[in-house]
Formats: C-alpha cells, structure tokens, sequence
C-alpha cells in the first residue's frame, strides 16, 4: 500500500540546508500537499521522496519497503512535472507507454492500460498527436496518463498546473480531485499556492526554510495555525497581525485592549511580548455586533481604501488616530495600525470615515512574538463583563 | 563650388577610374567583388586537383608525358582496370568499415563523457575537458612508436610474476580503429557534450521516473533529442577517417586477405586479418618498377565518391548541427 514515511531526511547543498529533520507520515491513499513560498525546500523534499535526490541522511519508507538509497524507476511512483516534460520526439501514445514498453509489458496489456488511462483524462482520439501540437491543458493531461498508466502506489505532482492559464488552472484542479477519488492513491502535491493546497488537500504540509511548519487537514491550518508563519501563509487575503503586550486585564496593543484573564493561559505571563491575529472575516463593524456571540470592545478606527469583490468588500482600516503609522524599515509592507475587515457587500461603509469595529474573541489567535509559536485559538474563555473597561478600550489611542 | 563638382563627373579617366567612382558611391559593389574573386580562388584551388586527376585517369598510360590542360587521349577504361588489377573495392569496403567501425565507438564513448560534461556538476569538470582537448592537440606522430610497439607485442608486463604480452594488432582493424578513435575523440565530446547539456533537466527525471536508468535516460531521451548533434560528431569522425593518412599508412602492411575459390570450395587462404585500408589500395598501383599515375588518380576519384555523397546528404545536418553548437555555447 502506498504509505509514505519520511524519517529526520535531511537535504544540504553545500552550506545550505534545503531540508532539515522532515519527519512525515503520509497515510496511504491520502492527497498530501506541500506547500510553502519557493526555496522553502518543499519540491527538494518532493525530490527525495521520488530519487532524483538522495537525502543527506534520513530515511525514507515508500508501502513499507525501505527506498533512501534506490532509483526512482524501483519505487513504485510516477511523477508529474511542472514543466510537464513530455518527451518530444515521441507520440502521446509513446509517452503514455514509455514505462510500460521499458518494463516489458506485453503488447495487449500496454494498449489497454493506454487506452483506459486516455479514458480517465479524456484524451481519447488523440493517442497519434505530437506534444508540440496539444495545448498546455492537453498536454499536462498527457503527463498525468503517463503516471497513472502504470498504477503506482504513490503519485507525486511538483506544481503540475503552475503553467497553466488561470481558468484552466482552477479547471484541472477539479479533474485532480475527481482522478483522486477514482483512483484512491496516495497523492503528494507540490505547491506554492495556497488556494490549491486547502481545495484540494486531505492535509496540508505547510513547509517554510525546510522545516515542516504545521501538517493538518486544510481547516485545521486555517482556524488553528501552529505558528506565525502558517497563520500568515493559509488563506488570502492573510491574517491581521498586531503586536500586544500582555497586562493582568488583558492584551494591551498600540491603539487597543483586548480584555481576558491572563491566568487562564499557562503560557502566557504579565509582560510577555505577544502577537494578536484575527482574519479579516472576523473584524465587525460595532452594529454588526450582535451577530457576534463573544465581541470585543469597540475600536475605533478609519477606513482608509475599500475592495469591493462582489460577495464581499475588504476594508482596510487605520486604528487609532487613523493615519498611517509607518515603520522605519524596509520589511514593512503596511501601516502597523492597518488592520483588514472583511464585510458583506449590502454594509453602507465608505472611505475615510471614522467606524467603530469589534473582534470575535472566539476567532482571536495568540501567538508568542518571540518565537512564533500559536499560545491560544480564541479568547472567548474570559470574557469581564462589556461597560466596565469600555471607556478604557475607546480612550486608548 | 558648385562648379566644381559637374567637372569631377566630366573628366573620363577610363573603365577601371570609372568603376572605382561607383563603387565608392556604393560599397556593396566592392564586398561583391571581394566575394566573387575569394570564391573564384578558392574553388579553383579546391577543384582544379580534381579536374587534374580527372585528366590523368583518362590519360593513357604510355601517354602521360606532357599531359596539358587536356587529357592526352580518352581512356575510361582505368576506372575499370583499377578494380581488375587490384581488388580496390576491398581496399574501400576496408576503409568503410573502419570508418563506421570507429564512428560508432566514438559515439558511444563520447556520448557517455558528453552526457558527464554536459549535465553533471562535479569538482574538477573544467580541467578534465582541458585534459580532453589538449589530447587533440597531440601531433599523432608523437604516438606511433609507442602504440607501435604496443601493436605488435613488444610491450610486456609484468604483474603478479606472471608476464602479459601487449595482443599483436599490427593488419588488423584494431590498430587502427583504437588510434583513430582516441584522436578524433574529443572533437565528438565537445559537441555532444554542448548539445547533451540544452536538454532540459525535466526530461532526464521523467524518463528516470518512468523506469530507466541513468543510462537508459542518456540512450533513449537525450540522444535521440539530439539528433542533429549526433548526426554532425558521427558524419565529421566517419570523414576524418575515411580521410586518415598517418596511421592507416604505418599500422597496416598493404595486403588483404588471399582466398582461392574453387567449385565454391576454399582452397587457399592467407592474410586473413589484414585489413588494409584505401590509402593501400590506391598506392597499391605503385609497383617497383612502374607507377600507374592514371590508375592511381583514377582510383583517388572512386575513393572520394562515398564522402562526396555523405557530404551531400549530411550536409544541411552537420551545418545546422555545427552552428546550433557553436551559438548556444
């Protein structure tokens, strides 16, 4: 079966280490996808896994057979590449077979096995045509019927639809699902995209400067990021961030308080260097905040630019005094008093208003400044009753 | 001044003043007449051997005194006789062979050290192509005495007491396939390994993905992707030797072998093994006392027939090939 197990693999170049201690355990017939931004060292783990590389030291188990040292053509994988790599001077037919005809399929057999796989990507008629005379679409489906042709036991995919156009792209990601669930293989994907890896995954490998972040199915990583870096990377637009400092009533932020019991969070002291985070979709407008079970104090702030998308509308809000306020450093790509609310397109805001917002404290995220790690999911757990730190809250600029 | 220049026009100083004024007017008449003078030049130099062979293998033989610019008489029959004296059609299937002989090793060798230079990183890789090209550098003179003697059994060595003769090669295709194939080695190296390094990673992984080796990827994807290159190392290295002089004059003694037939029957065999090549066949009709000037010039121009025809046929490949190497480098 097509478990796939990663034990301490490591991956150095030189002076650079691409992959560090990656320790996975891949279930058989899971769709796992990697995803980080590019040199994190997932495609080099990727790499490892199908023998194009062999790792500085780790193992790695492939349905239970030791496979660290062995070439790719002995571990019972195939592999879809992101610049497809069809080979050019052969048919879609010849592509589609070349690993059968290597293994010595019997001729019968090969042509079946071509024919269903053509079947499954709906390449049928086809079989005749040169690569250089498909379409990128076409061609990428040629490269997944040469995978699947030879059944594996584990598919892996580095970035297959990073050519494509973007339709096309969100197209052959349905057809990927579909394929997983006919063939129900083991599935390893490579990507940069994180819209891809939550449609697609059963779990998400979030991977960044080669060591493995967080792997959890897709709303996992959403609504319980391990860290800073994966609260950060899953879901777009990404995560409101603002630093805090912890006090015996709560968080105390630059233009802000966020009330809750400090002593009911082990890791936390009073002092501690903290990093708030909330999504966009759960900052609300103050009369909105019924809707909300466990809200904030209001905050008040001051739109600065709208994005209406159609089902939804970004705000991006300025607390405190509403300007702008810059940090003196290159790295900063926002206000540090920017904070993005998602709300629903009927909501009469405008721009350069002054709002009053609240958080759902159920949906607020902790996370130690220091080293990045996730302290809490929520705050709901301490709620001190709203009106006796109210005025605090909205004096505090 | 504008009297002056009508009176430029005006004066006729003669044909060769009046060409001079054009074409200082318009260059491009002056590149055209370089480029028709060096290639009246050249093609006279290059033909003109051709057409004097020509003019000696028609000569008849008790003729050949004072041959002129025409041939003293017309005697086609020397492209006869030169197959009824000699058997030179066994001397040009010699050559033939080991030309393809020596083109397919190379091929092989210089696909593997191709692929090496081309697509693997490793400490080292620069000195070793210097390595490689100073090799063809080498005079082939400096080998011979060594491979000589090697050749023909004279280098023993000893090893584990026990004394290993060097195999006597001398007449056989190995003496000069071996020499033939380390001198014109490197030039195949260079532009397999130029071609073999454009192929893009992807396909090698696939096709290691798919089930092949190393090699198998090397044989059954690079290769082929490279076709125009392999086409020009293999056409230039069978021309080189089919064109060889130096050791397809020494490392041979000029025979091939004897055989009697009679009533289907072998009745007589001698200097089986011996392979000598063209080059013996031609200077074959150099006896001790007459040289056969028009047999031999007859024979020279039956010799360069198969190249003349690769040539045509190969040539848009190794053109297309040398160029494509040579701008992507």
């Amino acid at each position: 079966m097509g478990r796939v197990t990663l034990s301490n693999v490591t991956k150095r170049y030189g002076d650079v280490t691409a992959v560090e201690e990656m320790n996975l355990d891949i279930q058989d017939g899971e769709f796992v996808t990697f995803v980080g931004p590019s040199g994190c060292g997932k495609s080099t783990t990727l790499e490892t896994i199908a023998g194009l590389t062999t790792p500085t030291s780790g193992t790695i188990t492939i349905a239970g057979r030791e496979v660290t040292n062995l070439p790719p053509k002995d571990r019972g994988i195939a592999m879809v590449f992101q610049n497809i790599a069809l080979f050019p001077h052969m048919d879609v037919y010849d592509n589609v077979s070349f690993g059968l005809r290597l293994r010595d399929y019997p001729k019968e057999e090969i042509d079946r096995r071509v024919e269903r796989a053509a079947d499954i990507v709906q390449l049928e008629g086809m079989l005749e045509r040169m690569p250089d005379e498909m379409s990128g679409g076409q061609r990428q489906r040629v490269a997944i019927a040469r995978a699947i042709v030879r059944e594996p036991e584990v598919f892996l995919m580095d970035e297959p639809l990073a050519n494509l156009d973007a339709k096309l792209r969100v197209h052959m990601r349905t057809e990927l699902q579909r394929l997983h669930k006919e063939l129900d293989t083991t599935i390893i994907y490579v990507t940069h995209d994180q819209a891809e890896a939550m449609t697609m995954s059963d779990r998400i490998a979030v991977i960044d400067g080669g060591h493995l972040q967080q792997i959890a199915p897709p709303l996992t990583c959403y609504n319980e990021p391990a860290n800073l870096f994966v609260a950060g990377f899953i879901g777009s637009p990404s995560m409101n961030f603002v630093e805090a400092e912890v006090t015996a009533s709560g968080l105390l932020t630059r233009d802000f308080d966020v009330e809750f019991d400090p002593t009911q969070l082990s890791e936390i002291a009073e002092g501690d260097a903290v990093t708030l985070g909330v999504r966009p979709e759960d900052v609300y407008l103050r009369e909105d905040r019924e809707t909300v079970a466990n809200p904030t104090q209001p905050i008040p702030a001051r739109t600065d630019v709208l994005e209406p998308m159609g089902d939804e509308i970004f705000v991006y809000l300025l607390t405190g005094d509403g300007d702008a306020q810059m940090e003196i450093d290159a790295e900063a790509e926002a206000p540090q008093n920017q904070l993005l609310m998602s709300v629903d397109p009927a909501s009469d805001v405008a721009a350069d208003t002054d709002v009053e917002v609240v958080l759902d404290r159920e949906r607020i995220h902790l996370f130690d400044t220091e080293s990045g790690e996730a302290l809490s999911h929520g705050l709901e757990f301490a709620t001190v009753e709203p009106g006796r730190t109210g005025t605090e809250a909205e004096g505090d600029d | 001044m504008a009297t002056e220049t009508p009176v430029d026009d005006e004066v006729d100083r003669g044909p060769f003043e009046r060409w001079v004024r054009r074409v200082i007017r318009n260059p491009e008449r002056a590149y055209r007449a370089m480029f028709y003078t060096a290639m009246i030049v050249f093609l006279f130099t290059t033909l003109f051997p051709f057409y004097w062979l020509l003019v000696l293998a028609l000569t008849p033989f008790n003729r050949l005194a004072n041959v002129g610019l025409f041939p003293n008489g017309f005697n086609p029959e020397a492209f006869v006789r030169i197959f009824e004296i000699l058997p030179f059609h066994i001397y040009m299937l010699n050559s033939f062979i080991l030309a393809a002989m020596t083109t397919v090793f190379v091929l092989v060798i210089a696909s593997l050290a191709g692929y090496v230079f081309g697509r693997l990183q490793f400490p080292g890789r620069g000195p070793l192509m210097l390595a490689v090209l100073a090799i063809s550098y080498f005079p082939p003179a400096a080998f011979l005495l060594p491979l000589f003697r090697l050749f023909n059994g004279n280098v023993t060595i000893g090893l584990f007491g026990a004394s290993i003769s060097s195999p006597n090669l001398f007449n056989t295709p190995w003496a000069m396939v071996l020499p033939f194939s380390a001198l014109f080695m490197p030039l195949s190296i260079f532009i397999l390994t130029t071609f073999y390094g454009q192929i893009p990673d992807g396909l090698e992984d696939a096709a290691r993905i798919e089930g092949t080796t190393r090699l198998g990827a090397l044989f059954r994807v690079i290769v082929p992707l490279s076709a125009p290159g392999v086409a020009t190392a293999g056409v230039l290295t069978f021309i080189m030797v089919y064109n060889e002089f130096f050791f397809s004059f020494l490392m041979n003694d000029g025979q091939i072998p004897e055989m009697l037939y009679e009533s289907g029957k072998l009745l007589y065999l001698s200097n089986e093994n011996h392979w000598a090549p063209l080059l013996k066949g031609i200077l074959g009709f150099q006896g001790q006392y007459t040289q056969l000037y028009n047999l031999m010039a007859a024979a020279s121009i039956v010799g360069v027939l198969p190249v003349a025809v690769l040539v045509v046929v190969a040539q848009e490949k190794i053109v297309s090939g040398l160029t494509q190497g040579a701008l992507k480098e």
